[in-house]
């Protein structure tokens, strides 16, 4: 079944609502007028009862001469009955009146060959228990005329009153919604191309200020990420691009012409370094689109992180010495978490910490626990960095030094982008701060996740 | 000894079965995996390298039929694929180690020689040695020419290794991994500092040098004329 439109279930919602409301209002009014009528008719015959009661206050059997006509002559549409205390009828005041009437006192409708009456049944003296009945008949056709009258009117009202709302409502529905429509019209024109439109947030009502709001939250990121994606391809490209012209040039340059062996060897030597360097690049590439892809699934073994730290910095001694550089450890904790990863984050951060600190510096990784997780920094001395280049430190292929731009055999700069991708996958976040001569890499974990 | 290579890429085959044939083995190469598990399970190799993805039966259908015919020739996967379950698969199903490419040749080689090395039962050696250089396992002492030689830790182990596969090209990988345990490939120049100091220890004070660099590969120790 196909679905209806908002403005349409808005519309037919309306309209519902306004019968539902005139169709009681009218009830309610057409029960009201008929009580009112029920409330005259009582009081009327009520009043010709006492005149009634006096006019024949001599009657006492079926006999006796009956003559309420001065009474009734004033009333047309009034009949009256007069019947023994046993049920005998005694008088009829017209000849068209109905065989049977109900005998209890009091009032009551009827319906008799077509003429509507209201009954009131009364004993002619009170104060006697076998006192001769009066039953006072009034003629109320004209009455019930005019409430089947209103009764049509009230329904007539109903259907007008509903399809007056139903057409307002689907306008109202139809020019409500247009902020909708408004952005229905920018998510259409979204394309890969053309992340950059947003809704305008502050001519929204309120009720989808907010909706419009995520949407321009969720046009943001995509934009980011896709802005992060274009241009890590575009680094590609250019990373691979000198080791490629390099290898494209050496090997026709050494191609052109016969030459001694040795420079072929040595040209092929060349050529192997290139390669290897891409290698390694299309490898730590690989890992982090796994990373990406939430493939980067570590092990949770338990692990003692200080022994780990302590590993790496045996592993990284010889190079520390060399830079004449001192490396530390303090603290320790306990954390589950996949050794391989871990090691590869922290020599990632180490291999750093000792390319940027210089000679006689020094190298401080300290292991801090605390109630939610535990804290790693590692942290060097050196001339530190520009606050606003940290943030952009994980990005990959970010170099803090655009000098080591184009040298082909330095690192491709994705090794932090690697170590934040290990943190993540383990549930921590990576910070880079720097102040007052130091450089610190601060890592949190959660001890389980 | 006898390797089998089932290889699709022609290109890979080839210099595969040159590369291994040049370091000394017997290697047949063949491109379809069905032929490859007709002579997987003939049982006349020491060594099987299985790429994954390959026409008629694939990689891991090998080393099943392989297993189930209650064969434990060792098996080297290639693999282009990275996945973490891809390892996991290629390894319980009977794989012995895996590389994924782009991988570098000398790398394949210590990988082959490790695989093949594994199942002889090597004599329990107290001491290795190579022209004058002594390494004493059980006092964990080094000797050269007569002199006795300090090494750190790390040091005799890498020099142990170097004795061990003496004439082996190791790559720098291999050696991260073996000796500090660092099962990942590091763009860091640790190694090289790390053999450097190993030369100026064990070479620089003799005239004929046993530690050499092969250029783009790896470290070996050989004895070569002078």
């Amino acid at each position: 079944m196909r679905r209806l439109s908002l403005s349409s279930r808005l519309a037919l919602l309306f309209a519902a609502c306004t019968a539902v409301v005139s169709l009681f209002a009218g009830l309610l009014f057409s029960g009201a007028s008929e009580a009112h009528f029920i409330e005259l008719d009582q009081q009327l015959l009520e009043g010709k009862l006492i005149g009634l009661r006096q006019a024949l206050h001599d009657v006492r059997s079926s006999d006796s001469e009956i003559r309420p006509d001065e009474e009734l002559s004033r009333q047309a549409d009034l009949s009256l009955r007069i019947s023994g205390s046993d049920g005998k009828r005694w008088y009829d005041s017209a000849a068209d009146l109905p065989d049977k009437l109900a005998q209890q006192p009091g009032l009551s409708t009827i319906t008799h060959a077509g003429t509507d009456y209201r009954v009131l049944n009364a004993p002619l003296f009170p104060e006697k228990p076998d006192s001769p009945q009066l039953t006072l008949l009034l003629d109320i056709t004209h009455h019930q005329h005019f409430l089947q009258r209103m009764q049509r009117l009230i329904w007539l009202t109903v259907g007008l009153s509903a399809l007056a709302t139903a057409l307002l409502g689907a306008w109202a529905a139809r020019s409500g919604l247009r902020p909708l429509r408004r952005m229905s019209n920018v998510a259409k024109g979204v394309s890969a191309q053309s992340l950059n439109a947003r809704l305008p947030e502050e001519s929204m009502p309120p009720e989808l200020a907010q909706l419009a709001h995520q949407f321009n939250a969720m046009l943001g990121r995509l934009d980011d990420s896709f802005q992060r994606l274009s241009a890590f391809s575009a680094d590609i490209a250019h990373e691979l691009r000198t080791p490629l012209s390099n290898l494209l040039t050496h090997t026709q340059v050494t191609l052109t012409r016969p030459r001694p062996i040795e420079d072929y060897r040595e040209a092929l030597h060349s050529n192997l370094e290139e390669l290897q360097w891409m290698a390694q690049l299309v490898n730590d590439m690989l890992y982090l689109a796994k990373a990406d892809h939430g493939l980067l699934m570590p092990k949770r073994e338990p692990l003692q992180l200080g022994h780990e730290v302590d590993v790496l910095l045996e592993f990284f001694a010889p190079l520390a010495e060399d830079a004449r550089v001192t490396m530390s450890r303090e603290g320790d904790a306990g954390i589950e978490g996949d050794r391989g990863m871990l090691r590869r984050a922290l020599s990632n951060l180490l291999d750093n910490a000792l390319r940027f600190t210089p000679a006689d510096g020094e190298i401080r990784v300290r292991i801090s626990e605390h109630t939610a997780g535990l804290r790693l920094n590692i942290e060097n001395t050196g001339d530190g960095i520009d606050p606003a280049l940290l943030q952009r430190l994980f990005d990959r292929f970010y170099r803090a030094d655009p000098a080591r731009q184009e040298s082909s055999s330095e690192h491709a700069g994705l090794g932090l982008a690697i170590t934040q991708s290990i943190v993540r996958a383990h549930g921590g976040q990576i910070r880079c701060e720097s102040n007052r001569g130091w450089t610190r890499f601060v890592i949190e974990l959660p001890k389980k996740n | 000894m006898k390797l089998l290579i089932v290889e699709d890429q022609p290109k890979t085959g080839h210099y595969l079965r040159q590369g291994l044939a040049e370091a000394g083995f017997n290697v047949e190469w063949v491109a379809d995996g069905t032929t490859g598990q007709q002579l997987a399970l003939s049982g006349d190799y020491a060594l099987l390298i299985l790429d994954v993805m390959l026409s008629g039966r694939d990689g891991w259908q090998i080393v099943q039929a392989v297993r189930g015919a209650g064969l434990d020739t060792p098996v080297l996967f290639l693999t282009a694929r990275d996945a973490v379950e891809d390892r996991v698969q290629g390894l319980e199903l009977g794989g012995d180690d895996y590389l994924v490419k782009p991988f570098a040749f000398s790398e394949l080689l210590a990988r082959v020689r490790s695989l093949l090395r594994r199942g002889s039962t090597a004599p329990q050696e107290t001491s290795l040695q190579l022209a004058d250089l002594r390494l004493d396992l059980i006092r964990r002492r080094v000797e050269r020419g007569g002199q006795r030689i300090d090494l750190t830790a790390k040091e005799f182990a890498l020099l142990e290794m170097l004795l061990r596969r003496q004439g082996e090209v190791l790559p720098k990988s291999l050696i991260a991994s073996q000796v500090w345990d660092m099962n990942f490939d590091s763009d860091t120049n640790v190694i090289e500092v790390a053999i450097r100091r190993l030369r100026l220890k064990v070479d620089d004070d003799f005239p004929s040098k046993l530690i050499h660099t092969v250029r783009g590969m790896g470290y070996v120790l050989e004895e070569r004329g002078a």
